[in-house]
């Protein structure tokens, strides 16, 4: 290994002082508005000359995009991406709206109350959250508006509504953590879905009481017999035979995740064409998926140029032993990273934040949790590695799903307003507030009772 | 598309011309393989039955393995075409005119540099592969194929950077250009659109 410093003259001097200008270079980059993937790759790459020299440096960087990729644990990500594509021509979100208003309509605020649960339940089929707002937004706000709900109420549920869809399997976003931080796909798959249905509830529970202290927001909608109910549920069972394929599939161990998303796609291409789904929007569909297919996995080789360069910088380990060394409480700490997350939030992306704020955090919080040889007893949030590692993961996830209804981005209410035009977007906004009131109560359960998240792997003992 | 009466113009529109049907063509190819990678879950989950077949597909993990490349890097260029990588716009979306222009231009050198690099040294990673004969561990399938997919997505990408490159100058030259060649960028409301047209397979209001 050359240690001559090819380009800044610092080479294994420094390596920490190499890692610091590299990642100020990657954000200097991504700020000038360099696509992420490629800002993450230049910064690896120039690092990894600096430290290693010009070939060994290149040849590594080159090697990555082929080897990185080239997975067959990433091959999950393609069929799930399409079913979300897909999900909409399957035309189940009708069913899944009109059996929830059945069923939950009696309730105060019973229509968005629906319209929660038929978010979670569409989220069954589709890892999308913008996607799913938008879709709700067609069919959920007119039948709100028709019984006299608030404008407010009405907007603000199908905008935080539909982050549900990215906890709840399939969830591309939780495929790339699980990558990212190289732990189990089926275990982060699984994982997520406790929490997703857990944030459903938080959702449900605060529409229930807003609703009860001013009826006129959202009143509620009787008459509906048990034979309309009943009569409602064979609509939504293809959902239910999607999420079982992949859940059980997970669970049982008789295929893999990859096979089971493969089938769950397949289930929904056949009930897009009975649907009436024509050829165009198939290759519609499947152009959009191969496009963001392409985009995510070169944000996974992208980044791994820089993370192939930052393990040699040290700067992780580095990082860990400082934090870890800080006299203040690892709950402390990690509020401040999440606080860290929110403010990062408004600038970008989830998937890019995510990707490109892992490889230092995730060492950093799995210190803090004691290490690889940490036990329940021993560490200070009560978790064994594995089970730190998948419930950081549904946090993190959560927290970057937040910003998609808060300011200054929030694209989930540009989309509300988008679709339904006649409701402002600052009416959005002010709707959507107590549903990140919510979040932050969802967030908090999340971190005082890991179980939440970790409960379906234990107990399921997935590979 | 865009006509354009001054020199620069002319070569982007008629780097275009020949760029956007193989682009086109490699995303359809992406395409179709995710529908193949589809089916050809469906058929190893039917065919490994116990009590029906028990006949799996032999060497079926490394075939997907090395059909990963298809769907992973033979869009980029596309993709890259209308803008889908991601990235921050905070800045972006404050700017205008020439200043926005020479920081777009700025983004795309630095990005065609890096491209021109990776596609040299995953060209060497495929001719390492190509002369040692590699193949993967359980049906010994040859690699090198697979991994020539790497260099040729990339070279294509370089063009396209190249393009956007050169288009980005002439708008730095005179900003008040029609932009051809470019990503223009949306602020949340048109991004929001986007989504809506993609979900729902058409745009606006109902």
């Amino acid at each position: 290994m050359r240690n001559d410093g090819l380009l800044f003259g610092i080479g294994y001097e420094d390596p920490i002082l190499v890692g610091v200008i590299c990642i100020g270079l990657l954000f200097g980059l991504a700020v000038l508005g360099v696509r992420i993937s490629f800002a993450a790759a230049i910064s690896g790459f120039v690092g990894l000359v600096e430290l290693i020299g010009l070939w060994p440096g290149a040849t590594t960087a080159g090697s990555i995009p082929y080897a990185k990729t080239s997975l067959y644990s990433l091959s999950v990500l393609p069929p799930f991406i399409l079913i979300g594509f897909l999900a909409f021509h399957a035309g189940m979100t009708t069913s899944l709206f009109d059996a929830g208003r059945k069923w939950l309509g009696w309730l105060p605020g019973g229509l968005a109350v629906a319209t929660v649960f038929a978010q979670a339940g569409f989220g069954a089929v589709s890892g999308a959250s913008t996607a799913t707002a938008a879709v709700f937004s067609r069919i959920a706000i007119p039948e709100m508006l028709e019984f006299k709900y608030s404008k407010r109420l009405a907007a603000g549920v199908v905008a935080a509504g539909g982050t549900l869809a990215t906890l709840i399997p399939p969830s591309a976003i939780l495929v790339i953590y699980a990558l990212v931080v190289e732990e189990s796909v089926g275990k982060l798959l699984l994982a997520g879905f406790l929490p997703g249905l857990f944030s459903a509830v938080i959702y449900g529970a605060i529409i229930v009481g807003w609703a009860s202290i001013y009826p006129d927001i959202g009143p509620p909608v009787r008459g509906f017999t048990w034979g309309q109910r009943l009569r409602s549920v064979p609509g939504v069972l293809p959902i239910f035979v999607v999420a079982m394929i992949i859940i059980t599939a997970v669970y049982g161990g008789w295929a893999t995740v990859t096979e089971a998303g493969a089938l769950g796609a397949f289930v929904v291409l056949l009930l897009a064409f009975v649907h009436g789904m024509r050829t165009k929007e198939l290759k519609d569909a499947l152009m959009e998926t191969a496009k963001l297919t392409v985009m995510i996995f070169t944000l996974i080789w992208g980044i791994f140029i820089f993370v192939t360069f930052l393990n040699f910088s040290t700067v992780p380990q580095a990082f860990s032993t400082w934090i870890v060394e800080l006299p203040v409480h690892p709950y402390l700490i990690l509020l401040a990273i999440l606080l860290g997350y929110t403010i990062l939030g408004m600038f970008m992306d989830a998937i890019g934040m995510l990707m490109v704020t892992l490889p230092i955090f995730y060492p950093a919080v799995m210190a803090l949790n004691g290490g690889p040889g940490a036990t329940p007893e021993t560490s200070p949030f009560g978790l064994t590695p594995e089970q730190a590692s998948i419930w950081f993961g549904i946090i993190v996830v959560k927290m970057a799903e937040v910003c998609l209804i808060t300011p200054p981005i929030g694209l989930n209410c540009f989309v509300v307003n988008g679709v339904q035009p006649q409701i402002s977007l600052p009416d959005v906004f002010r709707g959507v507030a107590i549903f990140f009131v919510a979040d932050v109560i969802t967030i908090a359960g999340l971190i005082m009772f890991p179980e939440i998240a970790t409960f379906l792997p234990d107990v399921l003992g997935v590979r | 598309m865009a006509v354009a009466d001054d020199a620069l113009g002319r070569v982007v529109v008629a780097g275009e011309r020949l760029l956007r049907p193989v682009e086109n063509t490699l995303n359809f190819i992406a395409a179709v393989a995710v529908l193949f990678l589809m089916m050809l879950g469906v058929v190893q989950v039917v065919m490994r039955i116990r009590w029906l077949f028990a006949a799996p597909i032999y060497g079926y993990i490394d075939m997907i393995e090395l059909a990963m490349p298809i769907l992973a890097v033979l869009g980029i260029s596309y993709a890259q075409r209308h803008g889908t990588h991601i990235r921050m716009e905070i800045l972006i979306l404050q700017l205008k005119g020439r200043v926005l222009w020479v920081i777009e231009t700025f983004g795309s050198l630095v990005t065609l540099i890096l491209i021109v690099l990776l596609t040299r040294f995953a060209w060497v990673f495929f001719h390492d592969a190509y002369l040692s004969g590699d193949s993967t561990t359980d049906a010994l399938l040859l690699t090198w194929p697979s991994k020539l997919l790497v260099p040729m997505a990339l070279a294509i990408l370089s063009v396209r950077l190249l393009i956007q490159t050169i288009a980005g100058l002439r708008l730095v030259i005179d900003p008040t250009r029609e932009p051809i060649g470019v990503v223009v960028p949306h602020d949340v409301a048109e991004q929001a659109r986007e989504e809506i047209r993609e979900a729902l397979g058409e745009e606006g209001p109902q």
